[in-house]
Order: structure tokens, then C-alpha cells, then sequence
């Protein structure tokens, strides 16, 4: 019986590391515009796009 | 309208669009068809040939035109962004600068659909200086990274601008700050379904039948149990402790108050239990009632995340003002201006403060303020009103008095803009809070009562009625039901303020139009009567007022030859009449000039009998024109909105409708069929407001119907203030809704949208009760198990949740336009 605890830690130590990496989304604001994102993926790219510097790199450090 | 043959040989007739904007080419005054296509204005053109030279034509591969009109677009003037080089103006949207970099947030209004975030985030292939931008198309800002070295804030609003997306620079802040309520409730929302699941799953042991699981193990998922709804207690469940807190203190019973009770009695019974070892508690039920009340918070804060509407009087005037010193011009900012400076205000740009006209004569136009559609003529010495806008050409004026102490101001200054609305939700609200705190409190005691000998029995009793009574599905049912109907009324052309506006929709019995912008649309062609002139005599007035700017002769200039009432002869429609000579414009007053050698006039009868020594005669604000010796005049009307009288129609059947409009009464007839004796003409911004308050003191329910500044006391003192808005570019007031021009003939279906809206919430009350009533005859009966509750309450909040929304979208795709 006792490898049911292993367990229970086992289960709480992923759940705690998915609560966690949920935290780390949205403190870092990936939920404070949850409607464009979805729009902005439709969009076609075009090649010479993805050479510029600026646009590939998306970095939210708001 | 024009033919085109299909392939397969048959014509077909469709309307010309502007390749650009998707507006419709006929009819406007100034449309063009080039190589490219066609276009319903030159500015749509210029926008169209710019992004080609750009290569970012990919902006047109969706299927609809997805360009913003630039037909309203302000006089290209590119001097009204240089404020943005005044250090202190810039401040307010810059968000960081190091001097190598920096980041600015910009409103821009004009923003609204996908093509406008993939034009927009390819803004450094127009300034180079840009490195990236970021589109946020719910709030409509756009963040840009930019080199201060390479280009500057003031070069990146113009190339907005130019694009057809300019950024609404005001006096106002930007918010720009990250919505960290926001995070915050998402954050809650995590923990309580962490910790929601993690309990389930130790408590399902206990409800399985089977071995019973032996001592130390019930122990343990005991104590995690207790471990994981701390953070759900402390901090998922903090702001509703500290709602109800405040409505305590307040004295003020909102239904947070038994939810509060209820969340505690939970929790605080739970640990209880677990610590005297009688029972497994409540904490189950507990943590899984937060997350879905979290859930019900985060639909009404979804709503509120949209722009918010509230703006004063300073949001509609320009940021700087060119001042006059030692004969030089500078850019001062608005709350640097003092009574005395002498000021330049450019054609198209507003008046910021009452001043004095210094030398040259000129019109202003006081629409924005007064609704009056027609210019007035001042000349030097004149008093000019805060408000006003410049017609033609630019004027010199010397401030008398401060901006803050200005008529505009005055106005907004009035108390009916400091108080916040009550809405009738909040009442709802406070009156249900309050019998449901006194209902639980008085039931429980009267169980603990009734068990009393047996003092356990009693508390858990006590405590069982108090967790069932939480009225957890009733807070959930409105903003769920309300927020849902605002998202899907928002779809549709009308922004609510606020969810709860829906309910206030229900309710209204009463619906006061503005006239100008409301009723009529500046976009619409005005409709002309025309009385004594035509033939060539007709083409030579036209002709003639195709030479002048003033609103009265753009309708003449623009007006269909066969308007005329007694053209005969066909074959003078296709002759042209020659070019006018010896031009001679009073601003404000009328034109005259010679075409083909007669002596024409167009104007005010003052005017006409100073020019041709004539007395005209006709009826009073009537235009009147003189072609040698022909005499007549012109009426003009600016034309209803299409469609919009069929909709005060069908409104009238359950409301009374008034009309409450600035302008004077030359029209009444054309609406009296509609409103009858309810018609106010003339009344300034102060009368529409004493007329809104009165018609609440007699008990009415009032909608304001107005395009925004000039009876903006009107819309905030109304039980609901709609605002009319054209275009997406939308300068929003002070109101509770804003309703899309082309979306108001739709209004009687939103309001009946609003009333289903109205019994949903009240069908929702009904269930939730019913459940609460199921759930008091187990408690008072001393039967309710954890397994009872569990099951229970997630029932009830799902049913509440599902109903809500299902019933709201149902409704809309029966009632509401699709």
C-alpha cells in the first residue's frame, strides 16, 4: 500500500508543475490578449518576412 | 450600379464597392474608377497605391475590403500630430525609452479586423525606423518598438494616419498599463482548479463503496485535503470575502454577503470535522464552488476589458494649440493656454475655449456642440464658443477665457457626470442579497433550534443550512447571461458599457432621439426641394455653388439635375453651364458670381437683397438663389437614415418616442408623422438634459438616443445613453452604449433581445432557488453528506452556467440580425 503515497507525490509534484508553468503564462501575459493571437496565425507570412529581424522575434517582456 | 456579363453570357447588375474600403461608390461625390479599380474617394485611392508601393497589397486577401473609409478623414493636415514632438505630450504614450529603443502604446480607433493586425505589424516596412509593433485588437492599441534615432512618435502617428488608422492622440492617457486585475483572476482561477481536482480525487475514495480505507491513509488525504484549500480560502476566494466586507461596511447588502457566509461556513465546518475527526467535510464542494464563481467573474470581466467609454470634454478637443508670440507660431499645449493669447485654428480643427474672432470673417461650425446642421457666419469682434469648428479657412482668435472655464466645459462640469449610474442590476442585486442573508440566517437558526438538545447536530445543521442557502448559482446567472448577450450584441453594431446595461435596455419606456447624427447621417446625401429655378437657370446656380465649400451649396453642387421641379428639357441636363466668373463669397451668408454672363446668386435673403437688390420671398431658413431674372429657392434637408423610420415604427409600438433635437424646426413636418406633438426643436445641451430629467421624475424610463457631445448631459442623466456612432473610427462619450449608425435600424430587435435577456436571468433566478430549496429540506433534515453537496452544487452551477448562455445564443440567432 505504501507505494500509493509514492504516488500521491508523484501526482501532486506534476500537477504542481502545471500549475506552475500555467503561472509562469500568464505572469509573463500570455493571457492579457487572448484575441489577436488567435487572428494573427491566419495570416499568410510571406518568405521575406521571416529574414527581418524584428518581426520573427517575439518576445512579450511587458 | 453597373452591367457586367458573366461568363456564361448572362448580365448582371452589382454595386460598384471601393476596392479600398468596401463602401459603396454611388452616390458619392467623389468617387473614382482607375487601372486599379474603383475607389469611393481619392483618400481610400491614395491609401490603395500607397500599401502597393509597400508590396503590402497581401492587406486586400480577405474577402471583404477591409480598409477604414477615408471619407470623414480629417483635412490632410499633417501639422496636427506636432504635439507629439512636445516633450510632455509624448510622455503620456510612451511607455519606455532608453534613448536607443523605445516603446509607445497607441490608441487607434480604426483598428478592427484581422487584415488591419497583419497591415499594422508591418509598419517597418513603411518607417524603417519601427522594429516591431504589436496589435491588441480587443482594445484597439497598437505597441510600438521603435529607434528614437531613426524616426520619432510624431513620423509614426502620420504614417498611421496616411494608412488610414490614425491614433486618437488626446488629452486623455493611453492605458497602457498591463491589465494586472486581469492576471490576477486568471492566477485565482488556476489555484482553485488545482486545487478543485486534486481534492476530488482524494475525496472519491471515501464515496466509493468498498473496504474502507484504513485510518492512517484517511488521515493523510485529510491533511492534503486541508493543505490544498488553504491558497483556494486565502487567496482564489480573497476578493469575494472582501466584497462582501465592503458592502458590510457600507451597510449595503450585495449578494456577496451570503456568498461570503457561505464560502466560510463551508470552509470553516470542513476543517472542523477533519480536525474532531467526525467526517471527511465539505472541502470538495468548497474549492469546486470558488472555481466556478471565478469562472462567472472572469465572463463580466471579459466584457469590461473593452475600451473604456467614459471621456470628457477635453478628449474631443486637439492637443496643442498654436499660439501666436511675437509674431511666431508654437505649438503650446491645450492646459498651457491662458485668457488673452492669440491663437490660429486651422480649417476643420475645434475651438478649444470661447475667444474672440480677431480679423478675418469666418463660419463656424457648431454641430459637435449644438447640432445645429448649419454654419453660422461670424466676423471680427464675434464671440466664438468652445466647440465650434472652423469651416474654411484658418482664423485668428484671441482666448477670453480659460479652457476649464469654457461653455463646453460648464457643461460637462454638470453633477449628472460625477455620479456613477446606478443600474437596476445593482438593486436586483442588493434586494435579493438581503433576503437571502436574512432567509439563511433566520432558517439556520431556526434548525439549530429545532435540534437543540443535541448541540452537534444543532451546528451541523446550522452550519449545512447556511453552505446550501449560498446563493452561488443566482450571482452566477446574470453575468453570465448578461456578459454573453453584450458579447453577442457587440457582434452586431451595439457596445455595451457594461453587461448589466442589458437589464436597463428591458426596462426602457420611453426613447428620446436626437435629430442631427442620429436620425440623419452625415454620410447620407441631403435632399433638396427646390422651388421657382430650373432648366439652365438651374445649371447656372449649380455652377456656381459647385465653387464654394459651405455645406448648403455642396447640396446644391451635388444635387441630381432631375431634382429640379420643372426641368423640361432633357437636352439641358447633358449641356454643362460655363465656368463662373467675378466669384465673390461672404463666408456664411451666400455666393454670387456670373455664369454664361447672367448674374447669379445663392444665399440668405439678407444677402440676396444686398446683391441683386431683389426682395426674395419664401419660407424662413430657406436658401435663396437668383439666376438673372429667375427667382426661387432650396430647402435643403439632410437626409433620414435609410431605413430608420420603419425602425421609430416598429419602436413606437411599445415605447413613446420623442424627438428632442438642437436644430431648428424647418423639418418638423417630415417627422411628425412619426413623433407627432412629441417634437422639441431648438433646445440646447442644458434642455435635453432638464427634458430627460424631467421625463424620470415622471416616472419614465428613459433611452437617450444622441450622436454624443452635444447632448452628452442628456445621455449620462437617462436611465440609458446611447450614443450614435459612424464609422469604427468612433469617438465614444460619456454613455452606457454605443451603437454602430448603420446597426440602428436594428434597434427595436436589440431591445427586444435586451428583454429575453431579461427573462433568462429571471428563469435562472428561478432555478437556482429551486435548487436551493432541494438542498434546505436535506439540511434542515440533518442529511446532507459531503457526497449530497458534492454533487449538488457543481449540478447547480453547471445547469445555471449552461442555461444562461445556451438560452442567451438560441435567442440571438432567432431575434437578433445576423
Amino acid at each position: 500500500m505504501s507505494v500509493v503515497v509514492l504516488l500521491i507525490v508523484a501526482g501532486g509534484l506534476v500537477a504542481a508543475g502545471f500549475l506552475g508553468a500555467f503561472s509562469w503564462a500568464v505572469l509573463s501575459g500570455q493571457y492579457d490578449d487572448t484575441c489577436t493571437p488567435a487572428v494573427r496565425v491566419l495570416l499568410e507570412e510571406q518568405p521575406e518576412i521571416s529574414t527581418h529581424k524584428g518581426t520573427t522575434h517575439v518576445d512579450v517582456d511587458r | 450600379m453597373l452591367a457586367v456579363s458573366l461568363p456564361d453570357g448572362r448580365a448582371a447588375a452589382v454595386a460598384v464597392v471601393c476596392r479600398h474600403c468596401g463602401e459603396p461608390c454611388a452616390g458619392a461625390a467623389d468617387a473614382l474608377i482607375t487601372a486599379d479599380g474603383a475607389f469611393c474617394c481619392r483618400g481610400c485611392e491614395t491609401v490603395f497605391a500607397l500599401l502597393q508601393a509597400h508590396d503590402l497589397d497581401g492587406f486586400y486577401a480577405c474577402d471583404v475590403p477591409p480598409g477604414v473609409s477615408q471619407k470623414q478623414a480629417t483635412a490632410r493636415d499633417r501639422s496636427r500630430f506636432a504635439a507629439l514632438d512636445e516633450p510632455s505630450v509624448a510622455a503620456r504614450l510612451v511607455v519606455f525609452n532608453d534613448g536607443a529603443r523605445a516603446r509607445a502604446a497607441l490608441h487607434v480607433p480604426g483598428i478592427h479586423c484581422a487584415s488591419c493586425v497583419w497591415l499594422l505589424e508591418r509598419l517597418w516596412r513603411i518607417d524603417p525606423g519601427v522594429e516591431r509593433t504589436e496589435v491588441d485588437l480587443l482594445r484597439r492599441t497598437v505597441l510600438v518598438d521603435y529607434r528614437p534615432g531613426a524616426t520619432s512618435l510624431r513620423r509614426i502617428a502620420e504614417h498611421l494616419a496616411d494608412l488610414g488608422y490614425e491614433p486618437a492622440v488626446t488629452v486623455e492617457d493611453v492605458a497602457a498599463a498591463a491589465p494586472a486585475s486581469k492576471r490576477r483572476l486568471y492566477l485565482q482561477l488556476g489555484v482553485a482548479g488545482f486545487a478543485f481536482g486534486n481534492i476530488m480525487l482524494f475525496s472519491i475514495p471515501r464515496y466509493v463503496n468498498g473496504a474502507p480505507l484504513d485510518a492512517g491513509f484517511q488521515r493523510l488525504f485529510d491533511g492534503l485535503n486541508v493543505l490544498f484549500a488553504l491558497p483556494v480560502l486565502f487567496f482564489s476566494a480573497s476578493d469575494f470575502f472582501r466584497s462582501a466586507w465592503n458592502a458590510l461596511r457600507t451597510r449595503t447588502m450585495a449578494l456577496d454577503v451570503p456568498i461570503a457566509l457561505g464560502l466560510l461556513a463551508l470552509a470553516g465546518r470542513s476543517f472542523f470535522d477533519i480536525a474532531l475527526g467526525r467526517g471527511e467535510g465539505f472541502l470538495d464542494s468548497f474549492a469546486g464552488l470558488v472555481f466556478f464563481l471565478l469562472i462567472a467573474r472572469l465572463f463580466q470581466q471579459k466584457m469590461f476589458e473593452r475600451i473604456a467609454f467614459d471621456r470628457t470634454y477635453r478628449s474631443f478637443l486637439p492637443l496643442t494649440v498654436h499660439v501666436e508670440r511675437d509674431g511666431v507660431l508654437t505649438p503650446v499645449p491645450l492646459e498651457r493656454l491662458r485668457a488673452g493669447d492669440c491663437i490660429a485654428v486651422r480649417a476643420q480643427e475645434i475651438v478649444p475655449a470661447d475667444a474672440l474672432v480677431l480679423d478675418a470673417p469666418g463660419t463656424i461650425d457648431y454641430a459637435f456642440t449644438t447640432g445645429e446642421a448649419t454654419p453660422v457666419a461670424v466676423a471680427a469682434g464675434d464671440t466664438v464658443r468652445a466647440g465650434g469648428r472652423v469651416a474654411a479657412a484658418t482664423m485668428r482668435l484671441r482666448i477670453t477665457r480659460e479652457v476649464s472655464h469654457s461653455d463646453l466645459a460648464r457643461l460637462w462640469q454638470n453633477p449628472v457626470f460625477a455620479r456613477p449610474k446606478r443600474r437596476w442590476l445593482s438593486n436586483v442585486n442588493a434586494t435579493f442579497g438581503a433576503w437571502f442573508t436574512g432567509a439563511a440566517v433566520l432558517l439556520a437558526t431556526a434548525g439549530a433550534i429545532a435540534w437543540w438538545p443535541d448541540s452537534a447536530a444543532a451546528v451541523s445543521v446550522a452550519t449545512a443550512v447556511l453552505i446550501v442557502a449560498c446563493p452561488c448559482a443566482l450571482t452566477m446567472s446574470a453575468p453570465i447571461t448578461l456578459g454573453t448577450a453584450a458579447a453577442l450584441l457587440g457582434r452586431r453594431g451595439l457596445y455595451l458599457k457594461d453587461p448589466a446595461v442589458a437589464l436597463d435596455l428591458s426596462r426602457i419606456d420611453t426613447v428620446a432621439f436626437d435629430k442631427t447624427g442620429t436620425l440623419t447621417s452625415a454620410l447620407e446625401q441631403p435632399s433638396l426641394e427646390i422651388h421657382g429655378v430650373g432648366g439652365a437657370s438651374w445649371r447656372h446656380v449649380r455652377a456656381l455653388a459647385a465653387v464654394s465649400t459651405h455645406p448648403a451649396s455642396r447640396a446644391i453642387a451635388g444635387a441630381d439635375p432631375m431634382d429640379a421641379a420643372d426641368v423640361t428639357d432633357a437636352g439641358d441636363r447633358i449641356r454643362s453651364a460655363g465656368r463662373p466668373v467675378d466669384v465673390v463669397e461672404e463666408p456664411g451668408r451666400g455666393i454670387r458670381g456670373i455664369v454664361d454672363g447672367r448674374t447669379v446668386a445663392i444665399g440668405s435673403s439678407a444677402f440676396i437683397a444686398a446683391a441683386t437688390g431683389a426682395i426674395p420671398f419664401g419660407p424662413d431658413h430657406a436658401t435663396f438663389v437668383v439666376a438673372g431674372k429667375e427667382r426661387g429657392w432650396v430647402r435643403i434637408s439632410t437626409a433620414a437614415r435609410p431605413g430608420v423610420e420603419d425602425a421609430a415604427r416598429a419602436l413606437a409600438e411599445a415605447h413613446d418616442l420623442f424627438l428632442v433635437s438642437g436644430d431648428h424646426h424647418v423639418e418638423q413636418t417630415r417627422w411628425e408623422r412619426l413623433f407627432g406633438s412629441r417634437m422639441r426643436f431648438r433646445q440646447s445641451p442644458d434642455d435635453k438634459l432638464s427634458f430627460v430629467r424631467a421625463a424620470r421624475e415622471e416616472g419614465r424610463r428613459v433611452m437617450m438616443v444622441g450622436d454624443g457631445l452635444n447632448d452628452a448631459g442628456a445621455l449620462a442623466a437617462a436611465d440609458v445613453g446611447m450614443a450614435v456612432s459612424d464609422g469604427t473610427a468612433c469617438m465614444a462619450p460619456a454613455c452606457d452604449a454605443v451603437i454602430d449608425g448603420r446597426h440602428l435600424v436594428d434597434l427595436p430587435r436589440f431591445l427586444c433581445y435586451a428583454r429575453r435577456a431579461r427573462q433568462v436571468v429571471m428563469l435562472c433566478f428561478a432555478v437556482s432557488i429551486a435548487y436551493n430549496a432541494i438542498g434546505l429540506t436535506f439540511a434542515l433534515r440533518g442529511a446532507l453528506t459531503p457526497l449530497a453537496a458534492a454533487i449538488l452544487m457543481p449540478v447547480s452551477s453547471l445547469t445555471i452556467i449552461g442555461l444562461s448562455s445556451g438560452a442567451m445564443r438560441w435567442s440571438a440567432r432567432r431575434l437578433l440580425p445576423s
